[in-house]
């Protein structure tokens, strides 16, 4: 049996009264892609913001690993090995596509380390890597605000590659992506998988059934069901939870 | 290399070359002149620095400058003849010894109660040095406070102001000790090694020269680096750079500290040249002055700042010289600041920027110019 990656234990957060997540454990074993289903509000991007940071919890705890990153500031909790995709695409617009790579690729994130010219071979390489991987070979001169919403989107996803962390937590990757950009970043993520692992929260159930194992439903801030793909499709618990809407489809 | 590159790297050497030849063309007045400009070119720089490359608008940089100038301003007051011809064999400024109290000592420890601030500046090194660490100093305790606690935008732009106007008044009202809205006047020159800094000399318009140089080619080379990308990186989206694992707000205060130091040497290398350092430098006018040289040079381009804030002021003593237009100056500088803002966001720099760009990648027939980036908008 392989390590345990990632553990969220019992977290919860309490907005002045509303729990958005409340009591929810979830572990991702190494290596593992996790997919994350729940309906709109349910609570999958604040459970993201507190396992990265960005918002303090106010119950449970998360580890890496071994290590209890519990209410760390977000730049502690990335150096622990925790990289993330935000839900709107987020990089740096005034930087060309392949300067966005190179600031994910340095290493060493402190300021005096970094008070040196260029990349050696290999980190070039990497990102060149990187390039390829994304399709983004030809636009890496180009001012990262002119990249189409998919490339946006690759490219953050590239970025999160190069920086290389031991748990990726992607949130709605193919939000606003025409098929065949989806289909393409199901390929990106597949190959990720195996190296890294992965959390993804994900709406689209063809894209779920071309990467997922394992599911995890979160409703109303807490865990629904859990299981493989079949078993959350078969599920009354979850079908229920999405009545009103189309149930999974 | 690509042909961009070449023509950046020329536009430098030009620049710098065309400033230390200047002296064969002027006599000493004109260069004491150019000299006070070369040193407004070095306010540019760190205005760029920090405004156009961390996002940073800084509305209080006279205070850098201001703590730099009266730093080096009360070694030379002391070592001017006025203080030292006053009946006593220690030097004391003649500006205390004229408001003491009626038998209170003729010396520097105690003539009056803040007096002995002064004694360490007896030795010239003493308001060299602390010129660069004191606002170096203050930069890296405000930038902590400010910046650890996530304030940024506007937020650290009305901080700065409201830091650089509560210093000025306490210099003012520190009146015994700074001689108040006087200011510091009749100072020594600068002696370093043997050489002194007479201010109509070329020694010390290529000394402003050199530092301008420095600072030039300095922060050029600092933005090079990783940490220069990673900076701007966190100008874009610091949200995004904290998810990467940097520590946003050492980088903010390590560059802030760099521009900070920039502005102290200014401060000092202008008490050469002036002779004189005045809580006019602490005036917000100044400072909002600053940054529309840099504006109009191009916040985001280093040099462009540089040659915006010496441009600027030649035309300004330019136009001083035609009377009817002494009076409308004021309102020619604000024209040009808001024509500059709608018509050429990015100033002389990024116009001249534009300009290679389209020699260097004429679009193609039939083919629109791609579209340049449009600086997001920092304040
Ligand atoms: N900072 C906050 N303060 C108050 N309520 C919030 C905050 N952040 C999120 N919420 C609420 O928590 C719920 C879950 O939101 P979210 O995690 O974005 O859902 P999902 O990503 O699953 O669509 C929503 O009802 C949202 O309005
Ligand atoms: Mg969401």
């Amino acid at each position: 049996m392989s390590a345990i990656a990632l553990t969220i234990d019992g977290l919860g957060v309490n907005f002045g009264g509303f729990r958005a997540v409340n009591n929810v454990s979830v572990t991702v074993f190494d290596g593992e892609l996790r997919v994350l289903l729940g309906a709109n509000g349910a609570g999958k991007t604040t459970l993201m913001d507190l396992v990265s940071g960005k918002t303090r919890s106010t119950q449970g705890k998360v580890f890496v690993y071994d290590t209890d990153i519990t209410n760390w500031p977000e730049h502690r909790i990335a150096r622990a090995g925790i990289g993330r995709k935000f839900q709107i695409p987020s990089i740096f617009r005034d930087l060309t596509v392949r300067q966005n790579l190179e600031v994910a690729n340095c290493r060493n994130p402190s300021v005096l380390a970094n008070l040196r010219f260029g990349f050696s071979r290999a980190e070039a390489d990497r990102v060149d890597d990187v390039l390829t991987l994304t399709g983004l070979e030809a636009e890496q001169e180009m001012t990262a605000a002119y990249l189409s919403h998919g490339q946006t989107q690759w490219l953050e996803l590239g970025m999160l590659i190069v920086q290389d962390p031991k748990v990726v937590l992607l949130d709605e990757p193919t939000a606003g992506m025409t098929q065949a950009e989806t289909r393409k970043t199901a390929e990106i993520i597949n190959n990720l998988k195996g190296r890294h692992t992965i959390l993804v929260v994900e709406h689209d159930m063809g894209f779920v059934r071309e990467i997922a194992e394992h599911i995890t439903v979160l409703h109303l801030g807490e865990v629904l069901a859990e299981g493989s793909v079949e078993d959350i499709e078969r599920n009354p618990k979850v079908r229920e939870a999405y009545l009103g809407s189309k149930g999974i489809s | 290399m690509s042909i961009e590159r070449k023509f950046q790297i020329a536009a430098y050497v030009i620049f710098i070359s065309l400033i230390f030849a200047a002296p064969v063309i002027g006599d000493e007045f004109w260069l004491n002149r150019i000299s006070k400009y070369l040193v407004y070119g070095m306010l540019g720089v760190a205005i760029a620095l920090t405004w156009g490359y961390a996002g940073i608008l800084n509305l209080g940089q006279g205070l850098f400058f201001g703590v730099g100038a009266y730093m080096l301003a009360m070694s030379l007051k002391l070592s001017s003849l006025t203080s030292l011809q006053q009946g006593s064999d220690k030097p004391v400024p003649d500006f205390m010894l004229w408001n003491a109290e009626p038998g209170a000592p003729t010396e520097l420890c105690c003539i009056n109660k803040g007096s002995f601030l002064w004694l360490p500046f007896q030795s010239q090194s003493v308001g060299l040095v602390l010129g660069l660490v004191l606002p170096v100093v203050i930069a890296g305790a405000l930038g902590m406070l400010v910046f650890r606690k996530r304030i940024s935008g506007v937020f650290v732009s009305i901080i700065t102001l409201a830091l650089v106007l509560l210093v000025r008044l306490v210099m003012v009202d520190a009146q015994p000790v700074t001689n108040g809205f006087n200011g510091l006047t009749d100072l020594g020159w600068l002696t370093i090694g043997g050489i002194e800094f007479d201010p109509y000399s070329r020694a010390t318009y290529y000394l402003c020269a050199a530092c301008l140089s420095l600072t030039l080619i300095g922060a050029r080379l600092i933005v090079e680096t990783r940490a220069g990308m990673i900076l701007q990186a966190i100008r874009d989206d610091h949200v995004r750079a904290r998810y990467l694992g940097f520590d946003v707000s050492l980088y903010q205060v390590f560059f802030f500290v760099i521009s900070a130091g920039i502005a102290g040497v200014a401060g000092m290398l202008y008490v050469v040249v002036a002779e004189f350092a005045s809580p006019t430098f602490m005036d917000l006018s100044f400072s909002v002055t600053m940054v529309v040289w840099a504006a109009v040079g191009g916040r985001s381009s280093l040099l462009g700042a540089c040659i915006g804030a010496i441009l600027i002021n030649i035309i300004e003593a330019e136009v001083s010289e035609t009377e009817a237009l002494v009076e409308a100056w004021k309102a020619i500088i604000g024209l040009i600041f808001v024509l500059v803002v709608l018509f050429m966001p990015r100033g002389l720099g990024g116009a001249a920027h534009d300009v290679v760009r389209w020699f260097v990648r004429k679009p193609k027939p039939g083919q629109p110019f791609p579209a340049l980036p449009q600086q997001s908008e920092v304040l």
